[in-house]
């Protein structure tokens, strides 16, 4: 299947590390999305929408990184365990979905994402926000091992994600302690955390580029 | 089942018409958000990150708008109603809800939320937000009865929750045609609308006190 990506961005890697778990074969095609090479007819046509991360499995076109990872999941995996059919451990799940996308990744967006793309952070009530993304995460960490539950879900795979973007830009994890005991332990487990840690080294680049022209 | 909310919020309302849609009785109970009845510790106990729309469930405790409406279908639904079985249909509803939230919702909340504030909307490139949301929504809705496919789901009515908060804080949809002429169709088919619409007169007062308050 054809893998539309970028390697920083966090719903590509979400999804690169999802397909390994599900011992998947990607077939890469990496977009310029500074290039402009999104916005191309041939994939418009694929993705009206034009976002990456975005899935082609045998002519059906699919993007938002959390819907391809649920999708990959219920279409190939040879068991339930990354997204279990019981209605109450998959909403669960779903809400923790939509707290990564909706809170935690979004609080990145607004203050860190300026800083990367043009040296401007954003301001100090976009910062707080991301406190309180953290501080929410701690207390759904409280006594458990994983995110939604006790297993690794997709959940704690976008969640990795997300957090593994913050530990590049020297946000201070440890102040959250269930957040970092996780941390430490889903980087170990989840398959493809190799190749999510080679993406952010280009974010990396990006931004210690940003912070040396400041000075 | 419990049902914390506010008759204006939109992931609310979204719930409710689910519910309706499913013969679910809700035992509703108000929260307000706008006096911090959402921080109260018992709320906090149920919903350490105090969002509303929150359900308990025979103790079960969920929130997200959109979890809690998959939540309700698979738990309660019959057959494929309102959210089918197949992964790639399944995946294409999914993408949709997170399209609701991050984009569509995202533009409005952008664009107008500030004036609860400060009584004037967000900028013109906050505007353009909404305008390419609605594109991308017309979009998908090309040639389609339904915003994820030939049948009624859980997609069209989040989005027809948002879709009818724009309409309260008339922005001018008539140029997205297929847009107006789902939307149409919507009103019609889905149960509970009625509900949605008062919750929105409610949101809607409360909107014009803000912006006259703040003048």
């Amino acid at each position: 299947m054809d893998f539309y990506y970028s390697p920083r961005s966090s719903g590509s890697r979400t999804i690169i590390m999802v397909a390994k778990a599900l011992g998947l074969e990607l077939n890469k095609k990496q977009l310029r999305i500074t290039e402009g090479e999104h916005l191309k007819p041939e994939f418009l046509k694929l993705n009206p929408q034009h976002t990456i991360p975005t899935l082609v499995d045998n002519g059906f076109a699919i993007w938002e990184s959390r819907a391809i990872a649920v999708y990959l999941v219920e279409k190939y995996g040879k068991d339930d365990s990354l997204f279990p059919n019981d209605p109450q451990k998959r909403a669960l799940i779903n809400q923790r979905l939509y707290f990564d996308m909706g809170t935690l990744h979004d609080s990145f967006m607004k203050y860190y994402y300026p800083f990367i793309r043009t040296g401007q952070l954003g301001n100090v009530e976009n910062y707080k926000k991301i406190e309180a993304a953290f501080e929410f995460l701690d207390i759904f960490l409280e006594g458990q091992d994983y995110v939604a539950g006790s297993q690794l879900t997709v959940a704690d795979i976008a969640i990795l994600s997300s957090v593994s973007t913050f530990e590049v830009v020297e946000f201070d994890i440890s102040k959250y302690p269930n957040v970092a005991r996780w941390y430490a332990n889903a980087k170990k487990i989840t398959p493809g955390w190799d190749e999510n840690w080679k993406g952010l080294l280009q974010m990396k680049t990006m931004y210690e580029a940003q912070k040396a022209s400041l000075k | 089942m419990d049902f914390y909310y506010m008759p204006g919020g939109g992931g609310c309302r979204t719930v409710i018409m689910v519910a309706k849609a499913l013969g679910l009785e809700l035992n509703k109970k108000l929260l307000n958000t706008m006096e911090g009845e959402q921080l109260k510790p018992e709320f906090v106990k149920l919903n350490p990150q105090h969002t509303i729309p929150t359900l308990v469930d025979n103790g079960f405790s969920i929130w997200e708008s959109r979890a809690i409406a998959v939540y309700l279908v698979e738990k309660y639904g019959k057959d494929e109603y309102l959210l089918p079985k197949d992964p790639k249909k399944r995946a294409v509803v999914n993408q949709r809800l997170y399209f609701d939230m991050g984009t569509l919702y995202e533009s409005f909340a952008k664009y107008y939320y500030p004036i609860f504030r400060t009584g004037k909307p967000g900028s013109d490139e906050d505007l353009k937000g909404i305008e390419t949301a609605f594109g991308f929504l017309d979009t998908f809705l090309e040639g389609q009865e339904y915003v994820a496919g030939d049948q009624l789901t859980v997609a069209d009515i989040a989005i027809l929750s948002t879709v009818s908060t724009f309409e309260v804080s008339e922005f001018d949809f008539s140029k997205y045609s297929n847009v107006s002429r789902w939307y149409e169709n919507a009103k019609k088919v889905t149960p509970g609308w009625d509900e949605n619409w008062e919750g929105l007169m409610a949101m809607k007062a409360l909107f014009e006190a803000r912006k006259l308050a703040a003048k």
